[in-house]
């Protein structure tokens, strides 16, 4: 008869497994919408689809950094290996999507106003934001794994999470030439077809995020369970140390 | 057609010019207008991007887990070894 740890550990393989295979899916699907069925824009052409994952990149990154922030607030508060992870693995995800923000963006930005990139307030704060989660990830990947480096970077992943209103209400703000079709005085878009597109891009990108952030956070609670049984074995007197 | 591709037209058909002055004596830049980009060539880089950076991190994942294999090979060899000394005294 098997334990209740692995009979927890074989739902959360099933329940992992199901959610791959969603996501997949739905990618599937959303590939086969945007570029089959939702209609070309009338002024950019065929280069505005870039806008159907170029959004809920955005979008997933604001998740990926919600999960490091409420990680990092958790570790702050109750400090555990768990919330730890999540917040690592929020940090991480936040990096990818925001990866993914600035170079869809400029692709588009090619096309669309002449030039790769402009210093444009919304722009600049999404270059910021993604920096500090390199940052982040610099400092976790090369000041060791200790209670202080992990409190530093918790800290860290909340100066992070700061930035977001920034980049959000940047352009409504400040101005600058990145459009506001969705949000503050935006047209929205004219076309149902658009519209599913723009909410297939967001349901897959999110199912996306939470697969990455859920691996990403299980890999890294697997390993802090391995060091701390290499410390067990040292301070039973083993040494874990490869034979050269 | 840019001026460019004017130039090139005209010089690439000699029967058709006669006269010295119909021929193209310089050759002058585009000014103040964007440079053209295809949109298609935009989309699929676009979307190749996306899925370059996504399996990169899953590539690196995967590296980090091959990692923690290695560190959990060398911690059973210890134990093992550790069980080994301990068994012919018991």
């Amino acid at each position: 008869m098997s334990s209740p740890r692995s009979r927890s550990r074989k739902l959360q393989s099933r329940a992992f497994y199901a959610l791959a295979a969603v996501t997949a899916a739905t990618f599937v699907f959303e590939i086969f919408f945007i570029f089959l069925k939702a209609p070309v824009e009338v002024r950019m052409g065929i280069v505005q689809k870039i806008f159907y994952f170029h959004v809920p990149s955005a979008y997933a990154m604001y998740l990926g950094a919600t999960a490091c922030l409420v990680g990092s607030i958790t570790y702050l508060t109750r400090p555990s290996d768990w919330s730890d992870a999540v917040a690592l693995a929020g940090a991480e995800a936040a990096c990818v999507f925001g990866f993914i923000v600035l170079t869809t963006g400029p692709l588009w930005g090619a096309k669309a106003w002449g030039t790769f990139w402009t210093w444009d307030p919304r722009l600049t704060t999404e270059l910021l934001s993604v920096l500090i989660y390199v940052s982040y990830l610099v400092l976790r990947a090369f000041a060791g794994d200790g209670d202080g480096e992990r409190r530093f970077a918790a800290a860290l992943g909340v100066l992070g999470a700061a930035n977001l209103p920034i980049i959000h209400f940047s352009v409504q703000k400040w101005g600058g030439q990145h459009p506001m079709v969705i949000t503050g005085r935006g047209g929205g878009l004219q076309h149902p077809d658009m519209k599913l597109a723009l909410s297939l891009g967001f349901l897959a990108f999110t199912l996306l995020a939470v697969l990455l952030v859920w691996s990403r956070a299980r890999l890294e609670m697997v390993r802090s369970r391995l060091r701390r049984a290499e410390e067990d074995a040292i301070d039973l007197g083993l040494d874990t140390r490869a034979e050269a | 057609m840019s001026p460019a591709d004017t130039a090139a037209a005209t010089t690439a058909a000699p029967s058709a010019s006669t006269s010295p002055d119909d021929r193209a004596t310089t050759f002058q830049a585009v000014k103040g207008e964007p440079e053209h980009y295809s949109g298609e060539t935009l989309l699929v880089s676009a979307y190749a991007v996306l899925w370059v950076i996504v399996l990169a991190w899953v590539a690196l994942a995967w590296r980090k887990q091959a990692g923690l294999s290695t560190r959990l090979d060398d911690l059973e060899r210890v134990l093992d070894d550790a069980a080994r000394k301990q068994k012919p005294g018991q």
